[in-house]
């Protein structure tokens, strides 16, 4: 089956070579015949594949201690068009698809053979249609939909909507999948399975585009409880319902006011009872003694201008707060942070910092947990020779002791400092950056109250030539890297060497780059590391695109593991082709 | 007067034929949180009934949630809650949906609150006592069973490090690239399993759906520590001109329990999965994330 895959894969890469290159001479033949239609209609975007393959080859023979992190052969589409007709009427095309499903998080985790239904929905996958005639466009499709922060964003959902923004009015509404039933299976290997899951949105409000939105978000979806067989075992069937209203001001001189608040009604079983107990969000839902009604809120206000912006955000999560549109939000959390940027010194420095404080436990269902949240980034050009940038990040976490003797305490501490020499010639360009961090992460022992520091040392040098009159660019690089916490030092020394040209009259671009590093682990025997990569892009003409990445790693372990001598080779492949079409250029 | 009398009478028979109901009541002491969750899993609340009365009587079990000074906090409301027959082999296992039926147990005040918005009880002591009680007048047919137990939600690592939309040198990336967490809170007894996982986000994917659909170029199970050091032996690809967009990566934690199951099945994802970060190896310093990533 898989087979078959690949070979149809190949032969359409095959196939869409000869048919790019006779793209090529019969858009130049139509070109005139067509001139007086391109004046209406105007086609521009690209199409693509792409073939990835994969090698593992571990030695001792049997020896499974390193996993393939990659699929051994996949083979990706794109199609990505717009159909421009006139001023007022577009049909963009966004088709990205692959021919193997590779899903490891999730509800498609585990799955080898999918249905069409399966196919369609599944994330690795989109198949979205988006025409628009002036403000009304219509959705079909794969759509990422992002209405705000605390109703739906992170989901792709398959299914039809519209966008319609007449004048300042905004209305918004989707209808779809989001994931189709999967059946579980014990395995090997095991697939958790999923239920079907329906997907509504819809968003009504006014908006003038940098200077105000006010809208009121409805998201819900459920689960359809019979569309797996055998039902998952750890994946309940859910319901969601999320009414969110939020509202963004852009005032004068930069100032500006964001702010949504939301309630969430949730039923995290839904083959629990239903409850006469708990409130129901009638017509929406009904409440099942799972049902939790929670709410969310964000605040931020500030001014931004072009060399200073200061800002205060306010996120209040409670603990009950889940919705189905962001599928990994973490709830129960109350976090408070002061956002700075300041250009100064003719824009020569540059300032990034934050502070800010979380903290867990809002409604008192976890044990209590305090986070302090501390960045910092200052570049300063002091010259056209020297440069100096420094950055600082701090995190903090603590929380109360429970049934332990004592609380968790984890800092982790991180410095670093980086400056940069330029020296111009004649004919070449020096640039050499030194780079050093350290890295310190404290953590307690719950039982015994005592604090482990981890320590980690990184330095660096690079040096780079840019040859004025050459089209080739070297760069070599040094690093050093220690880590020493109570039983374990780890140190790591590499040396790296890349070169770009261009060749064949610049239609070639070409890069390789080289890399050894040799590590240790106590006193156990050195550990060798070789990393070659090659990256060739090639303009096959004007239109079309050749783009090939080769990569090799040769790793073989000191004496820390058993079998001694352990060692592998990985390769990869990725080679593809991509042809850009724009009608209105190429006239 | 006449009814009255009937009344007594059925009362009494009811009495003296369950007069020796006995419940023995197992109850895990650091049970999930979240409440609804007790009726998914056997091992949390089982209830023996064992009676010598004459086989096929009737009972129901009165059910109430305490503090440890006694306070009641919750109590089935016995008029709705069903009535239970005696097996005439003598020994009925009753579970948690039996014993503590959500749907007619009324909680007070800020617990009702709190049970209402996050499904779980404040994180505390309790005390959980149950007593087999005639169907008529909810007089007592055995001795009230108490154990108690302690609640607090499992709280799922933060990630720390990198931290969110961090850029990270390409070369130093190259070598190694450090990851920090916190660890999952109340520390459980038995060692936490922390599988931490890194996906690749390609140009035309957005991070979480990277993170839904493509394979892990690191998938590595840590236990009990909070800290793992990645020797990526990755050549990041270069700066990319037409897409704008520096590699960009999602990672993940997902914490397992001894049995290899996640942590906490009713928060979040169900997965056991820590809210992902993303970062960026940036192999031209001159470059920064622009608007694509």
């Amino acid at each position: 089956m898989m087979r078959k895959k690949i070979t149809t894969s190949i032969l359409f890469l095959c196939m869409f070579v000869v048919t790019s290159f006779a793209q090529d001479v019969k858009d130049s033949l139509l070109d005139k015949v067509k001139d007086k239609a391109k004046e209406k209609l105007n086609v521009s975007g690209t199409m693509g594949v792409t073939y990835e393959g994969y090698g593992l080859c571990r030695s001792p023979s049997g020896w499974t201690g390193y996993q393939p992190r990659r699929p051994w052969n996949q083979v990706r589409f794109n199609f990505t068009p717009n159909f421009k007709f006139g001023k007022n009427f577009s049909l963009p095309f966004n088709f990205n698809f692959a021919a193997i499903p590779t899903n490891f998080a999730g509800p498609y985790a585990g799955i080898k053979k999918q249905n069409f239904g399966q196919f369609i929905t599944n994330p690795l996958n989109s198949f979205g249609i988006n025409p628009k005639y002036k403000w009304a466009e219509l959705q079909l499709g794969t759509q990422y939909l992002k209405y705000s922060d605390l109703s739906t964003g992170d989901i792709g959902i398959f299914g039809i909507g519209v966008d319609l923004r007449p004048k300042t009015f905004l209305f918004k509404f989707f209808t779809g999948i989001s994931q189709q039933g999967i059946n579980y299976i014990a395995g090997p290997p095991t697939v958790t399975g999923a239920y079907k899951r329906r997907n509504w949105m819809a968003q009504i409000g006014t908006e003038k585009e940098g200077k105000y939105l006010f809208a009121l978000n409805f998201a819900k979806g459920k689960d359809v409880p019979a569309s797996a067989s055998p039902a998952p075992i750890t994946v309940r069937p859910q319901e969601g319902v999320v009414i969110s209203l939020v509202s963004e001001v852009y005032a004068d001189k930069g100032f500006y006011f964001k702010g949504e608040g939301a309630q969430s009604t949730f039923t995290k079983d839904l083959a629990t009872p239903l409850s006469p107990v708990l409130k129901s969000l009638k017509p929406f839902m009904e409440a099942h003694t799972s049902t939790l009604t929670d709410y969310a809120g964000q605040l931020g206000v500030g001014k931004k201008s072009k060399n200073f912006d200061i800002g205060v955000m306010i996120k209040y999560l409670g603990a009950g707060f889940q919705t189905i549109g962001y599928p990994f939000l973490q709830s129960d959390k109350l976090d408070y942070t002061l956002n700075t940027r300041i250009n100064a010194w003719k824009n020569k420095m540059n300032i990034v910092a934050s502070a800010g404080r979380r903290v867990n436990n809002v409604n008192n269902t976890v044990l209590k947990a305090n986070q302090f949240i501390g960045n910092l980034n200052w570049f300063t050009q002091f010259s056209d020779k020297f440069s100096l940038n420094v950055n600082y990040n701090n995190f903090g976490f603590q929380t109360a002791s429970g049934f332990n003797p004592y609380g968790i305490k984890n800092v982790s501490n991180d410095l670093g400092i980086n400056p940069t020499f330029t020296f111009t010639g004649k004919k070449i360009i020096h640039l050499l950056s030194m780079s050093y961090n350290y890295s310190k992460y404290d953590e307690r022992d719950v039982l015994t109250g005592l604090t482990t520091s981890n320590n980690t040392h990184t330095a660096l040098l690079t040096y780079v030539p840019t040859y004025l009159e050459k089209d080739i660019s070297p760069d070599f690089s040094i690093l050093y890297f220690y880590n020493n916490v109570p039983g374990a030092k780890i140190t790591l020394a590499t040396l790296s060497t890349a070169l770009s040209m261009q060749a064949a009259k610049k239609k070639l671009r070409l890069r390789g780059q080289l890399q050894y590093t040799l590590g240790k682990l106590n006193s156990f025997s050195n550990s060798n590391n070789l990393i070659a990569s090659c990256n060739i892009d090639f303009k096959l003409t004007k239109k079309l695109n050749w783009n090939t990445f080769l990569t090799t790693n040769y790793f073989k372990y000191g004496n820390e593991i058993i079998p001694n001598g352990a060692n592998y080779v990985e390769t990869t492949c990725r080679t593809g082709f991509q042809y850009r079409f724009d009608t209105k250029k190429a006239k | 007067m006449k009814k009255i009398i009937s009344t007594a009478i059925a009362v009494l028979i009811v009495a003296t034929g369950m007069a020796q109901v006995k419940f023995n009541l197992i109850v895990n002491a650091q049970p999930p949180a979240q409440l609804s969750e007790w009726g998914n899993r056997r091992e949390v609340l089982t209830l023996i009934v064992t009676g010598q009365g004459a086989a096929g009587n009737q009972y129901k079990i009165k059910t109430e949630i305490k503090l440890l000074d006694g306070t009641v906090i919750g109590s089935a409301d016995l008029a709705k809650t069903p009535a239970f027959t005696l097996n005439s082999t003598g020994t009925t296992i009753l579970v948690a949906n039996d014993v503590m039926p959500l749907e007619f147990m009324v909680f007070t005040g800020k617990y009702r609150t709190s049970l209402e918005r996050t499904g779980k009880l404040p994180a505390d002591n309790y005390t959980i006592c149950v007593q087999p009680v005639n169907i008529i007048d909810y007089g007592p047919l055995g001795e009230s069973i108490c154990k108690n137990f302690y609640l607090a939600t499992t709280q799922l690592p933060i990630l720390m490090k990198p931290y969110n939309e961090e850029v990270i040198d390409s070369k130093k990336a190259q070598t190694a690239i450090i990851f920090r967490w916190t660890p999952v809170v109340p520390r459980p007894t038995s060692p936490v399993t922390y599988r931490i996982q890194v996906f690749e986000v390609l140009p035309t994917q957005n991070p979480v759906q990277a993170l839904r659909s493509n394979q892990p170029l690191l998938d590595k199970e840590i236990q009990g520590a909070t800290q793992f050091i990645w020797q990526p032996q990755l050549p990041f690809l270069p700066y990319d001109n037409e897409t704008k967009k520096l590699p960009t990566f999602i990672w993940t934690i997902q914490s397992l329990d001894i049995d290899h199951n996640p942590v906490t099945r009713t928060d979040g994802n169900g997965e056991g999965r820590s809210e992902p970060l993303i970062f960026f190896v940036n192999p031209d310093k001159n470059k920064k994330p622009g608007k694509g990533n």
